[in-house]
């Protein structure tokens, strides 16, 4: 990569997707295209003028400057940018006062504080920094300096979360990414757990010149940009990602800021198009024509048990519409084909030339039986599958149907146990909290 | 030379795994001629349980296939780290899958990524790491075990990876990482009884765009002065994690059900007595379930895996304190 190009990645430009941080809490913001206005983040009840960030490097810590200072406080607040070098800090705050060896004075009666709620906003109003409040709730806190060094530190933590206006500007990584949308809410990527995305990654023997085969339907496209990152920018190496919905889950996909070069090695295909087009191979364009470009809303998976999904089973997942927009089709002047069309022709292609190094499923709530049945034929001997499901007991049938082959191997179940820790001083120890909900994995190599 | 990309056959040269079962896979290079234990050159037949294995005869074979063993057959596959990361020759402690998992996605590897590695060790890891990084990338892995980091070199080699890595015997504590690497690397990953003597070497080998540190250590003394120097050192957004993989052996079990319901009414008729017979069938009634089985016994630590960011050199600050 040339110094050019690496400076280009490190700066933030317009139309890109950022990380913004704001002490411990992150979030995933979309500049607009155009500088200009309407480049509003919302933060909690507070909104974030963002224009100032573009063209500055990732890392820039920005100030946030109170713009309408003069209304209500509750209504939300709106602020703008400063660069500033560092965030301030409140650590050498604590070294400056002293503290007592346990708690056995402190009684908390409410009354410790001597500044009321009214005398706190307006030391806000008028513009103060958070150190300066930060520093006064100290003076007027007739217990601060009874406490103990680490409960002083707790307290001066807590402060800084609520008075701290301080942003910064990070690149989405897999790794950022994957952290927000799980704390957030796990089921909307698919309960997918960093543990778990990484072993995909490694079981998958993902490499940077192979075509990887993906079916991927609730993880908003977290795996398939796992794989084209592990896939890498100027390589040769391709992905075809395939997904049961009218459209593929791409929010992550796009979050990753991919070049052109990098995201036009990933082909995203509905399943039915590609097995459709692959096994009934002269069918005509026009049959499908308006399949699936007549609705496309949304991505969304139907319920399983539900009509609807009887429908998607036996045939398309646009059955009906399909009929109808048959009609229109042909009655019109033949127009270009559609880009899923192309999209799904040059998948099959692909998988028509050579075999996949690598096979990942992961179906968010549908059984994977026969999402595996119907995959495996594309990957090649000698290579491994990776099958991620939330529950155990689809994989197990996986398993029995695996075993009953002769031409798999070394299959295996496997669940992690991950656990985080807090390191400090004489405190360190498992963190208070740990989550449960790493999913399994089903590993195997296809044989002859 | 079967490392470096996915081929379809066998070629002289070549490590493969022989899968025998799953607690039962070798590599063996595939060579006319090896040293035995006396110096001395002799034909290449590997030992299985199921019998001898002419190992040249494997040359042409399609990866994947069904070998003929004397009284049995096994697999022939190629390698990939995961497998090699299990049929290694150990040297030194190894790293397993699902810790270099989460190291290597830690780091955010990708393909041209520049890293260094210390101690090289039996090479588990390094494997991992050369497999994401190339080709535009390069592993940079000392050891200050002479003879390890030569074996080490020379494997890479064999495998068709010495493009992608560098082996340096080196103290890393004493001499850190060179000069030549300054301010080159996107990554560090600490595999050593003193982490914390490299940090500063580490600081001054990562690029000035910032790049990501990873530590792994069994104990908590290690982590807990590694995180400090960390700290000292500029490092941010440092995480400690423990990861363990717990395989499930899934299995039908049949459960035997009792019925406890027909108790509940006395005996009358003929039909009654003949019911009972029935009921004593049922008693005899099995469920068949299908579910898995726990292992009894399975790693219960491996090591505890740091990650640090160091931020570009623009947003450093090096606390004072
Ligand atoms: C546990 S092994 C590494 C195993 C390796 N990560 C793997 O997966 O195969 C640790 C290695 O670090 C090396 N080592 C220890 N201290 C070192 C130092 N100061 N400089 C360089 N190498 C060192 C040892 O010789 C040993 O080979």
């Amino acid at each position: 990569m040339s110094a050019a190009d690496t400076l280009r990645q490190d700066i933030i430009a317009v139309g890109s997707y950022v990380i913004v941080q704001r002490q411990k809490y992150r979030k995933l913001y979309k500049l607009p295209a155009e500088n200009g206005g309407g480049n509003m983040l919302a933060l909690g009840k507070e909104r974030v003028e963002m224009s100032a960030i573009i063209g500055k490097p990732f890392w820039t810590t920005f100030k946030m400057i109170p713009t309408n200072s003069n209304k209500k406080l509750t209504n939300g607040k709106s602020y703008r940018l400063e660069e500033v070098h560092a965030a301030e800090s409140l650590d050498d705050l604590k070294d400056l006062l002293p503290s007592g060896m346990d708690n056995r004075k402190i009684t908390d009666d409410g009354t410790s504080q001597k500044l009321s709620t009214q005398e706190i906003m307006e030391l806000r109003e008028a513009g103060k920094s958070g150190r300066e409040i930060v520093g006064s709730l100290i003076e007027n806190s007739q217990t601060f300096s009874a406490k103990t060094k680490y409960s002083q530190e707790k307290y001066l933590r807590k402060k800084e979360r609520k008075y701290f206006l301080y942003l910064t500007i990070h690149k989405p990584t897999i790794h950022l990414l994957q952290e927000i949308y799980f704390q957030q809410d796990h089921v909307k990527i698919g309960s997918l757990r960093m543990d778990s995305l990484a072993q995909i990654l490694s079981y998958c023997d993902v490499k940077s010149d192979g075509l990887y085969l993906l079916y991927d339907s609730g993880s908003q496209g977290l795996a398939a940009a796992s794989l084209l990152t592990r896939i890498g920018a100027k390589t040769s190496g391709r992905l075809v990602y395939l997904h049961p919905g009218n459209m593929a889950q791409t929010t992550l996909i796009r979050a990753m800021n991919f070049s052109n070069e990098q995201i036009n090695r990933l082909s995203t295909v509905n399943i039915y198009s590609l097995m459709r087009m692959y096994y009934q191979d002269a069918m005509e364009s026009k049959e499908s024509f308006g399949s699936r470009d007549a609705s496309g809303d949304s991505s969304k998976l139907v319920d399983p048990d539900s009509p609807e999904a009887q429908i998607q089973c036996n045939d398309s997942p646009n059955l009906l519409k399909r009929k109808h927009s048959d009609a229109t089709v042909s009655s019109m002047v033949p127009k270009k084909k559609p880009k899923w069309l192309s999209e799904t022709q040059s998948a099959v292609d692909l998988l028509k030339s050579c075999k996949v190094e690598g096979l990942a499923i992961l179906a968010a709530k549908e059984h994977p039986l026969n999402i595996v049945k119907g995959l495996l034929p594309f990957l090649g001997t000698s290579r491994p599958f990776v099958i991620f499901h939330a529950y155990r007991e689809p994989l197990q049938e996986v398993y029995v149907m695996l075993k009953q082959r002769c031409d798999v191997m070394n299959i295996r179940l496997l669940s992690n146990f991950l656990r985080s820790y807090q390191v400090l001083d004489d405190r360190t120890h498992p963190d208070i909290l740990m989550n449960d909900v790493g999913g399994y994995l089903l590993v195997g190599y296809l044989v002859n | 030379m079967s490392f470096n990309k996915a081929k379809e056959y066998i070629e002289e040269g070549d490590t493969v795994i022989l899968y025998l079962g799953p607690n039962n896979m070798h590599s063996i290079d595939v060579v006319h001629k090896i040293m035995n234990k006396k110096g001395e050159l002799t034909d290449n037949v590997f030992q299985t349980i199921y019998g001898a294995l002419k190992v040249p005869s494997l040359v042409g074979e399609k990866y994947g296939a069904k070998v003929q063993l004397s009284r049995g057959w096994a697999y022939v596959l190629q390698p990939t780290s995961e497998l090699w990361t299990v049929t290694l020759p150990h040297r030194t402690q190894i790293i397993y899958t699902p810790d270099i998992s989460l190291i290597t996605y830690l780091l955010e590897l990708v393909p041209g990524s520049i890293v260094v590695e210390t101690g090289t060790g039996s090479g588990s890891l390094s494997h991992s790491l050369i497999r994401i990084i190339q080709p535009l990338g390069h592993l940079y892995t000392f050891d200050f075990h002479e003879q390890r980091a030569s074996l080490a070199c020379a494997e890479f080699e064999k495998h068709g990876l010495s493009d992608f890595v560098t082996v340096q015997h080196r103290d890393v504590c004493a001499d850190g990482f060179g000069e030549k690497l300054n301010n080159k690397a996107d990554a560090i990953f600490l595999d050593l009884p003193h982490p914390w003597l490299t940090i500063d070497h580490a600081v001054k080998t990562l690029k000035n765009s910032g790049g990501k540190l990873c530590s792994f250590s069994p104990c908590i003394e290690q982590v807990q002065r590694t995180c400090e120097k960390l700290t000292a050192t500029g490092f941010v957004d440092l995480k400690t994690y423990e990861c363990l993989e717990k395989e499930l052996s899934v299995q039908y079990k049949s459960l035997p059900v009792l019925d406890l319901e027909c108790l509940k009414h006395k005996r009358i008729s003929e039909e009654a007595i003949d019911k009972v017979e029935k009921n004593e069938e049922d008693r005899r009634k099995y469920e068949k379930i299908l579910t898995v089985t726990h292992s009894s016994s399975l790693p219960g630590h491996t090591g505890f895996i740091t990650i640090a960011t160091l931020p570009p050199v623009f947003a450093r600050i090096i606390k004072t304190s």
